[in-house]
């Protein structure tokens, strides 16, 4: 039955034999894949490929590209000694002032494979098969307005994610009116964080926080909150408003009392809303502080803060325009807890963003209480939105 | 590269195109390397002093269930025989390799694999063998013979190979 | 009961004074809930400041946008939908035009190749809607064909000043590069840009080479080789493709070996007749220290960032789990108490979580803990995925997927960590193993 097998093997044998011994690929590494197998001595093998092991080398240069890339040695031409040049070289960047050492990109690194160039492009569109996700698309989380009372309800549909990819070319249009709503209905992204059910780690700290990112211009970070009584334990989506008291600088967030307060002044207040009694000065009714709120948190976006930025909250002031416009100029931040500087400056840019570009055609806010609205201050509590 | 050796190399590669049962081999050919130093499979399966009545009539490997290295009384008979052989031809040494599914980790298969080629190689010593005659490797799940992504594959792949060199070439 | 009397009272109170508590401060507000979205950035083509540049305007803007919307947290406004145009980087900008079409993020660039033929980047973010330069402008200078890596730079500056995050873009994976059909697999140690550019190969497809591992520089790596017969750990030198194997007794297989931080120290798991333990080698004087003696498999170790501590795998308990040690060695605590078997756990580079591989009711999944073992997730769900390594700044994850049946192969992935934006990384062909090296200086 085996006579085949057998002269298969031998034939084998003698074939892998020459192979090995007889040099006849030499030149030829390709894998012939027969050859690793392992019934040989260790000494032997050792012999052999040390035999061979300059034929290893050598083909480690062998990707087809001539540059074997890397660092100095190897390549030694002007490539190499280019990058050990830069460092000072980038330092004298007339143009923009620069006061960091610019990363100079040193290392050569001889640009191979050609073909794997184009690959980048493809990246963006691969869709993995087999996503993780259990749940098609959840919505829950993202949702930006949820809980929001009666009054905004029109927010609402922003969810209704009908229009998840057209972004585009929808955005084009989207010039004059802030209805940066439709975008919202990216909710899609979050939908993709699958977690069915485990709640996400919070954020994390990172030790070795990013020297590099820049000081940040004007708004000199106000005193770092203390270390550890920081980001309030959010309550309701109240505000806890009331209690006007500006030399605080706010540290302390509402009690557990407080919240109940709250909790009971917003629904009081909610309940008393209908009835739009507009003398000139009285306080914003709780609806028309919620209408405010639902317009600037359609556009905060902290999609692309990273985790530690969404730890952070921010207390952000700025003086309104009679027109219900923000002065984009006076936009501040008060102070910040939870985070580090640089972390707080991401905040504060994502809430002034989210202020500027909603209230690019002015909030809906009631003129004749101008003197009630006329300085925000508004605090970016991003603690429900990390990493859901 | 001489004429003869052109000769040579085409002639043994058209005879070999010829084997086109893989799993018949150790589908990697470790017994056939271990042969193409020398030894080999030479003789034929129905003589009992050969590797090939070693590979095919007393049966070179055995298998094990998931996550296991404990011999079954099938393995164990299966290494008793093994083991008489390599007492009688005491020309020859072997390694014993280790193998797992593709159901685990790389590293914890090749751990896995380890325990396997090992357990053999215990009971061969066990049985007379001397120890130094035996060599254990494990290739974890790198090396399955059968492809399918199912349990009838994955039950072939869970394996100890005791593979046969000639002892002038074992440690 | 107390608290409902209160509040009441605190209704009451109101209702009744409602004009008189506001007087004065502003008006506050406490903002909760947003949107998570990718923010809308757009990247025009970098303008060319000498002729010699023009090839390097437009594919440096390419690679920075892909860079950017490869993170899931940006997405790219094409330039078909833009109605400005820069052409001239130091002319200011007009952020109305941008405004219009909703970018949020703009990166301008002006690119020349100066008479040394270098390339020099010069670049700015801006925050459209407000109307200001995030950070300052910068510069960047490189050899021609470095020009990859300077849009990686550029790239990894608008990620950092606009996330808060560390950068990632400018940095290399080493990978096994695979080909041939299943069961007789050619496997090479390759080493490629992050996004799957450049790819170099550093061994030939004689052996079978498992798990490369960076060191923490990046300029060396670690693997495991068959090339003696036997798995052994090599130490390869990236510039120079250079190796040489590290000394373990004859008759042990040695590998998973991991840098520590300090890259002078080798954490590596060796198995000595059937038993697989953990151990540790000077790389310098090739001593090798034994950390573990249980009977069980004790493999696929990791070093905490500050390298006091090591994460394992151990099927001590009888399956596969996932244990936490000094890095000196004794008592271990298990951290991973989920159904199924845990195994090549990898630790953040930020220390705060473990990624790990779970193998859970025949699917696989890649999947991150807290330190101590609570909050655990699973990002990612298919019939074969294991092996993660964190991106620099430990945000994303790369892994091994490998597909079913006899057709299987093996690709790499990566997914953030928030389970969001899961993406194949482009490579030639087969890929596993890989292991994400540093960000480049």
């Amino acid at each position: 039955m085996n006579t085949g097998q057998i002269i298969s093997g031998a034939g084998h044998l003698a074939l892998i034999g020459w192979a090995l011994f007889g040099g006849a690929f030499r030149s030829d590494p390709p894998p012939f894949e027969v050859v690793e197998a392992v019934a040989i001595s260790a000494e032997d093998y050792a012999a052999i490929l040390a035999a061979s092991r300059p034929e290893a080398v050598a083909n480690v240069n062998t990707p087809e590209p001539p540059a074997e890339g890397e660092a100095a040695p190897a390549p030694a031409s002007q490539a190499d000694s280019a990058p050990a040049q830069n460092p000072p070289a980038a330092n004298a960047a007339p143009p923009p002032p620069d006061p960091r050492p610019a990363p100079a990109p040193p290392a050569a690194v001889a640009d191979t494979a050609p073909e794997v160039a184009p690959p980048a492009e493809d990246m963006a569109v691969l869709v993995p098969q087999v996503s993780p996700r259990p749940q098609p698309r959840p919505a829950p989380r993202v949702a930006p307005e949820p809980v929001a009372p009666p009054a905004p309800d029109a927010r609402v549909d922003d969810l209704a994610r009908p229009e998840v990819a057209p972004d585009a070319g929808a955005v084009v249009e989207e010039i004059p009116q802030e209805a940066t709503a439709p975008e919202e209905a990216t909710t899609e992204i979050v939908t993709e964080a699958e977690r069915p059910r485990d709640p996400a780690p919070t954020a994390s700290l990172r030790p070795r926080a990013r020297p590099a990112a820049p000081p940040a211009p004007a708004p000199a970070p106000a005193p770092v909150a203390p270390p550890a009584p920081v980001a309030p334990p959010a309550p309701a989506p109240v505000e806890t408003a009331t209690p006007p008291r500006p030399e605080t600088p706010r540290a302390s967030p509402p009690a557990t009392d407080r919240g109940a307060v709250s909790d009971a002044l917003a629904a009081a207040l909610g309940q008393g809303t209908p009835t739009p009694e507009r003398p000139a000065g009285p306080p914003l009714t709780a609806g028309e502080k919620d209408a405010l709120r639902v317009a600037v948190q359609r556009c905060w976006n902290v999609g692309s803060l990273s985790s530690e930025a969404l730890a952070t909250t921010v207390v952000v002031t700025v003086r309104m325009f009679e027109n219900g416009k923000p002065d984009n100029a006076s936009i501040r931040m008060l102070s910040h807890s939870g985070g580090s500087a640089t972390a707080a400056q991401q905040a504060y840019e994502a809430a002034r963003r989210a202020i500027i570009r909603c209230g690019a055609d002015g909030f809906d806010l009631p003129p004749a209480k101008f003197d009630q609205w006329r300085d925000i201050e508004m605090t970016f509590n991003p603690e429900r939105m990390r990493i859901k | 590269m001489t004429y003869l050796s052109k000769t040579m190399i085409l002639v043994a590669g058209l005879a070999l195109a010829a084997c086109t049962n893989p799993d018949r081999f150790d589908s990697r050919g470790g017994a056939n390397l271990g042969g193409g130093a020398g030894a080999g499979l030479a003789g034929s399966a129905s003589d009992p002093r050969s590797p090939a009545y070693f590979q095919q009539a007393i049966g070179d490997r055995v298998l094990f269930a998931v996550d296991q290295s404990t011999l079954s009384a099938a393995a164990q008979a299966t290494l008793d025989g093994q083991a008489q052989w390599l007492m009688t031809n005491r020309d020859y040494t072997a390694v014993i390799e280790g193998h797992a599914d593709e159901q685990g980790t790389r590293e914890y298969n090749l751990a896995l694999g380890a325990r396997r080629a090992n357990a053999v190689q215990e009971y061969l010593v066990s049985r007379g063998v001397a120890g130094n005659r035996l060599r254990v490797v494990s290739y974890g799940k790198e090396r399955p013979i059968e492809i399918c992504s199912n349990e009838s594959c994955y039950a072939k792949n869970r394996r100890a190979v005791t593979v046969l060199s000639a002892a002038g070439l074992g440690s | 009961m107390m608290r409902s009397l209160l509040t009441l009272l605190a209704a009451l109170m109101l209702w009744a004074v409602p004009a008189t508590a506001q007087q004065g401060g502003p008006l506050r507000l406490e903002i909760t809930e947003g949107v998570i979205e990718p923010m809308p950035v757009a990247v025009p083509d970098f303008v060319a400041d000498t002729p010699a540049a023009q090839e390097f305007a437009r594919s440096i803007a390419r690679v920075i946008a892909a860079d950017l919307t490869g993170t899931g947290l940006f997405r790219e406004i094409p330039a078909e939908a833009h109605i400005g145009r820069i052409t001239s980087f130091d002319s200011p900008v007009q952020f109305a035009d941008w405004r219009a079409i909703n970018a949020q993020a703009l990166v301008t660039g002006a690119v020349s190749v100066d008479p040394a033929g270098r390339v020099v980047v010069r670049f700015r973010i801006h925050d459209v809607f407000s109307g200001q330069e995030l950070g300052q402008g910068q510069q960047l200078v490189g050899p021609r064909d470095g020009w990859r890596r300077i849009a990686h730079k550029v790239a990894d500056q608008v990620y950092m000043r606009i996330t808060g995050e560390g950068g990632y873009f400018d940095s290399r994976v080493v990978l096994v590069s695979e080909s041939g059909p299943k069961d007789q697999r050619v496997k090479r140690l390759a080493i490629m840009d992050y996004d799957g550019a450049n790819m170099q190969f550093l061994t030939d497809g004689a052996a079978i080479v498992l798990a490369p591992r960076f060191s923490p520089s990046g300029d060396r790596v670690l693997y495991t080789s068959y090339e003696s017969g036997f798995p052994r750990i090599y130490l390869l030198d990236v510039a120079s493709a250079g190796r040489r194997v590290l000394p373990t007794l004859e008759g042990t297989m040695a590998f998973a070996p991991r840098f520590a931080p300090d890259g002078r120290t080798v954490l590596y798991s060796l198995t000595q007749g059937g038993n697989t333990d953990l151990y540790t080698m000077d790389i310098a004087s090739g001593a090798s220290t034994r950390l573990t003696t249980a009977p069980s498999i004790e493999t696929a170790p990791s070093y905490s960032p500050d390298g006091r501590q090591i994460v394992f795998e151990s099927d001590r308990s009888g399956t596969p789990q996932l244990y936490i040690m000094a890095a000196s060695g004794g008592e271990a605590r298990r951290i991973s108490f989920g159904e199924g078997r845990y195994g090549t756990p990898v630790w953040s580079p930020r220390g705060d979580l473990i990624a790990f591989t779970k193998q859970s009711k025949g699917r696989f999944h890649i999947g991150v803990m807290r330190v101590d073992g609570s909050e655990e997730r699973l990002l990612t769900a298919s019939f074969l995925d294991e092996g993660p390594t964190w991106a620099p700044n430990g945000r994303v994850i790369m892994f091994t997927r490998e597909s079913q049946g006899p057709q299987g192969e093996a690709r790499l992935y990566s997914v953030d960590i928030t389970g969001r934006n899961l993406r194949q990384v482009p490579t030639p062909g087969g890929a596993s193993d890989p292991s994400w090296g540093p960000l480049q200086d």
